[in-house]
């Protein structure tokens, strides 16, 4: 760890807070926003109104939405309980946060699947029970094959990486290339 | 008995828990985490499944800070249940004050063990 031989004055400290090229968002000890940078309000898009106040969990909500490399530190002080730095994802971190969405998406059919196998293959239901559990097992097959069908057996790579975004895109029934 | 809240807007998951519990608690359901408020402040349960990731005004993440922050719910046992599986998310669960998290997927089988485990620790 590097420590400083003299401490940064307050201005010193400002020119550091204003100018850093990383977004950063202080939580307080009630766990809401208090103080944030000028980059953070550019990497995020959110306005300084929408910002102070926010609770910290719909601030990580917000977040998760957006292309940008996320870490979050707990201070441990009586003042402060946390701080978020924020920037824009490089290309190898959007390929990345859109495979992590891709996986969380491909884990909620799998969740079905999972669970509903394991409760047919240990528990003893009524016909009608294993016919209804069995059906929606296949359903979830079926969405499951779509989106990797849809999402990952193609030789171009998703335009969403191209276009910034992090989250691969949820199809609907409905939905037409 | 017991009380539990199951909270996903998914109703096959709602079901799958709801199956896997069996009658070993008194069972609620919510399919957002709105509807889970109202439920909670008017059953009291003594524990919630509670997905993370869900549309409207609030999601998983919120509810929990909403209970662990209200002295009269935060004794309420939280299970936060979801599709993400950063490690960075599952320390966000844990300073909010979430009592387990599990992700998906997971086996219904041991989460109901886990729920009625923890439940008889909090008795004994």
């Amino acid at each position: 760890m590097n420590a400083l031989s003299t401490p940064p004055t307050p201005r010193e400290f400002d020119m550091t807070w204003s100018h850093c090229p990383w977004g950063m968002a202080t939580i307080d000890v009630a766990g809401n926003l208090r103080d944030f940078n000028p980059a953070l309000e550019r990497c995020t898009g959110m306005s300084g109104a929408t910002l102070v106040g926010m609770s910290e969990a719909a601030f990580v909500a917000h977040l998760a939405v957006l292309p940008l490399e996320h870490t979050r530190v707990e201070t441990g002080g009586s003042s402060l309980r946390a701080i978020h730095y924020l920037r824009s994802a490089t290309a190898l971190t959007r390929q990345n946060q859109w495979l992590a969405g891709l996986a969380e998406i491909l884990r909620e059919p799998l969740t079905s699947i999972y669970g509903f196998a394991e409760l047919l293959l240990t528990q003893n239901y009524a016909d009608d029970i294993r016919h209804d559990l069995t059906a929606t097992l296949l359903e979830q097959v079926e969405l499951m094959t779509n989106l990797i069908n849809e999402q990952l057996d193609t030789s171009r790579p998703p335009a969403a990486w191209s276009q910034g975004s992090s989250q691969p895109r949820q199809r609907n029934p409905g939905d037409h290339e | 008995m017991k009380k539990l809240l199951i909270v996903d807007d998914q109703p096959h998951i709602r079901q799958m828990i709801r199956l896997a519990v069996g009658n070993s608690l008194s069972l609620k359901e919510a399919g957002s985490a709105d509807a889970a408020f109202e439920s909670i402040l008017a059953e009291r349960p003594d524990a919630i499944v509670l997905d993370v990731m869900m549309p409207g005004s609030m999601n998983g993440f919120q509810l929990c800070e909403r209970i662990k922050r209200d002295s009269a719910l935060a004794g309420i046992y939280v299970v936060l249940v979801t599709a993400r599986g950063q490690v960075a998310d599952q320390e966000f669960g844990r300073a909010l004050g979430a009592d387990a998290y599990f992700v998906k997927p997971f086996s219904p089988l041991a989460l109901a063990r886990h729920l009625t485990d923890a439940l008889e620790k909090r008795d004994a």
